[in-house]
């Protein structure tokens, strides 16, 4: 167990040392202080490390992530976050990105019990399943299921964002745009959400030739 | 929308690739590349792969619009909780990007070009996901398959301290969440649901609470203003420094804010300490144990407060005991 420790103690060696040969000044210029374009808002999934997947480097992305991206309009710890980063470090966008293979989706296509604290958070992502019920039948199986339980809950989330009151006064003053994405684990890649309400489309476009 | 991406190995060594989206009617987002080599000793997962609709983007009225770096620099003027606001390199690049001719809105040269920038994202990811086949045949089924990560990280949302990167872990490594001020709040149940389903379901071996110097979640806790929304949340930092008054109180300068950033990494390991979840699996596992660490920025190393889990468990219990 201390050899998993020792792993990340010594990661951050290599990081530290490679980071400070490859321009002395980063850490000067870090210590400064920050100023991302971005807010994400991801899923606590291990499997999807924002940094790293978007291939952006510290400092670029502003990040909040929980179970199943969510973003519950009565929770205090993402409001805190979206205020933080919209009023004070003024991100130019907002990012919501959900992903498939999603442990909370999967777990939201049923009612399972989790413990009261996973039931109550999941809550909202299982009455969406509820809402949504007939389409869920339709597809193939749990893992499109999921999928789609997933995006859906990214555009629930997308609302919730643009009701904030400084997001709004943020989108009116300085063009703040919020978006959604889905990053499918298999491929590697992340794919835009499509506004449904400007198209009337499924919510998620795959481009046509791959 | 549109997206341009270029090409590292087309530059000099030492500059760095840069991918344009322009979403919507806003400004657009620049996103940097660095060498993988840089920022992890793990290639990295994904190249960003966002492609635009046609149809949609060309009635865009701000597709046409040309950036400058003027305008971007003007917009991210007043960022009061940012020390600072002078990022040169980042506005240089803008600038020679801001340089390149935008094709005209409905053209021919502009469907060639977003075919062109379009197929270049592609080719790129394709190369690399094969690439990685070629090293590890099992890399994307066997994190389809799930994730059986050894840590939980409790982290700050400040975008200087991406987890996986300063620890150089790969993806399927490390479950996070972050937050403003890496604050473990009993009743937030957004932080508790991530506690819950990392100890038990995921059977976490570690958990790390790690702060750095220079919060501004910190800093600004503590400045006598009214924050709206973020005052219950920071509240919380303003209860650590009354828990720790006489201490802190004999401290001055800057030193007094990093000794609170210490401070609060080590009430929010408490808490973490203080869960159900914790106790129980601890009690029958031997695992999670909780860690406090603080990252640094003037050499980029994570410093260990050396917390004694087994002595905070105790005294924890004294008062907060769980387990049947
Ligand atoms: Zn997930
Ligand atoms: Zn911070």
């Amino acid at each position: 167990m201390s050899d998993a420790l020792d792993r990340i103690v010594a990661g951050n060696r290599v990081y530290a040392q490679r980071t400070s040969e490859h321009d002395p000044n980063t850490f000067v210029e870090m210590g400064r202080g920050q100023a991302p374009e971005i807010l994400w808002i991801g899923c606590a999934d291990s499997r999807v490390p924002e940094t790293t997947i978007c291939h952006c480097k510290p400092g670029d992305i502003f990040v909040h992530r929980n179970i199943a991206n969510c973003v519950h309009a009565d929770d205090l710890n993402v409001a805190a976050v979206v205020e933080y980063a919209v009023a004070h470090l003024k991100v130019k966008k907002v990012v919501i990105c959900g992903h498939t293979k999603c442990g909370g989706a999967n777990a939201s296509l049923a009612d399972a019990d989790l413990g009261v604290t996973l039931n109550t958070w999941l809550h909202p992502v299982r009455e969406l399943r509820r809402k949504h019920k007939a389409e869920l039948e339709q597809l193939a199986d749990d893992d499109a299921r999921a999928t789609r339980v997933a995006e859906l809950n990214v555009q629930q989330g997308i609302e919730v964002v643009k009701q904030h009151p400084t997001v709004r006064q943020a989108v009116r003053d300085r063009g703040l745009t919020v978006h959604g994405l889905i990053y499918d684990i298999p491929a590697g890649q992340l794919r835009l959400l499509d506004d449904t309400r400007a198209t009337g489309g499924s919510g998620l476009w795959t481009p046509a030739n791959h | 929308m549109r997206l341009s991406v270029r090409d590292p190995h087309a530059r000099s060594a030492g500059s760095r690739a840069a991918v344009r989206l322009f979403i919507g009617r806003g400004t657009p987002v620049t996103l940097r590349a660095s060498q993988p080599s840089f920022l992890s000793p793990h290639p990295p997962t994904a190249l960003l792969h966002i492609v635009p609709r046609t149809s949609t983007l060309l009635s865009l009225p701000a597709f046409s619009a040309t950036l400058t770096s003027r305008r971007l620099a003007a917009q991210s003027q007043h960022r009061p909780f940012s020390s600072s606001t002078h990022r040169p390199w980042i506005w240089e690049n803008i600038a020679e990007m801001a340089a390149e001719p935008t094709p005209e809105p409905n053209s021919q040269a502009l469907r060639k070009y977003l075919q062109q920038s379009h197929d270049k994202i592609f080719e790129s990811n394709k190369k690399w996901a094969e690439e990685q086949k070629v090293k590890n045949p099992e890399f994307f089924e066997k994190l389809s398959k799930g994730q059986e990560p050894d840590y939980l990280w409790i982290g700050c949302s400040d975008s200087r301290i991406p987890a996986e990167a300063i620890t150089g872990l790969g993806p399927g490594e490390m479950f996070i969440h972050r937050n403003i001020a890496n604050l473990v709040c009993n009743t937030d149940l957004n932080v508790m649901s991530v506690v819950n389903y990392a100890v038990r379901h995921l059977h976490v071996k570690h958990i790390v609470v790690c702060g750095h110097y220079g919060c501004g979640g910190v800093k600004a806790a503590m400045t006598p203003q009214d924050l709206g929304l973020l005052n219950p949340w920071l509240r919380n930092i303003r209860d650590v420094y009354r828990l720790h008054e006489q201490e802190l109180d004999a401290i001055e300068g800057d030193k007094k804010y990093d000794r609170l950033v210490e401070l609060n990494v080590l009430e929010q390991c408490r808490n973490v300490v203080k869960t159900a979840a914790v106790q129980g699996s601890y009690k029958k596992n031997g695992f999670p144990i909780v860690h406090g660490w603080v990252f640094g920025f003037q050499d980029g190393r994570l410093k260990d407060l050396e917390i004694n889990f087994e002595k905070m468990l105790e005294d924890v219990q004294k008062i907060y005991n769980l387990t049947e």
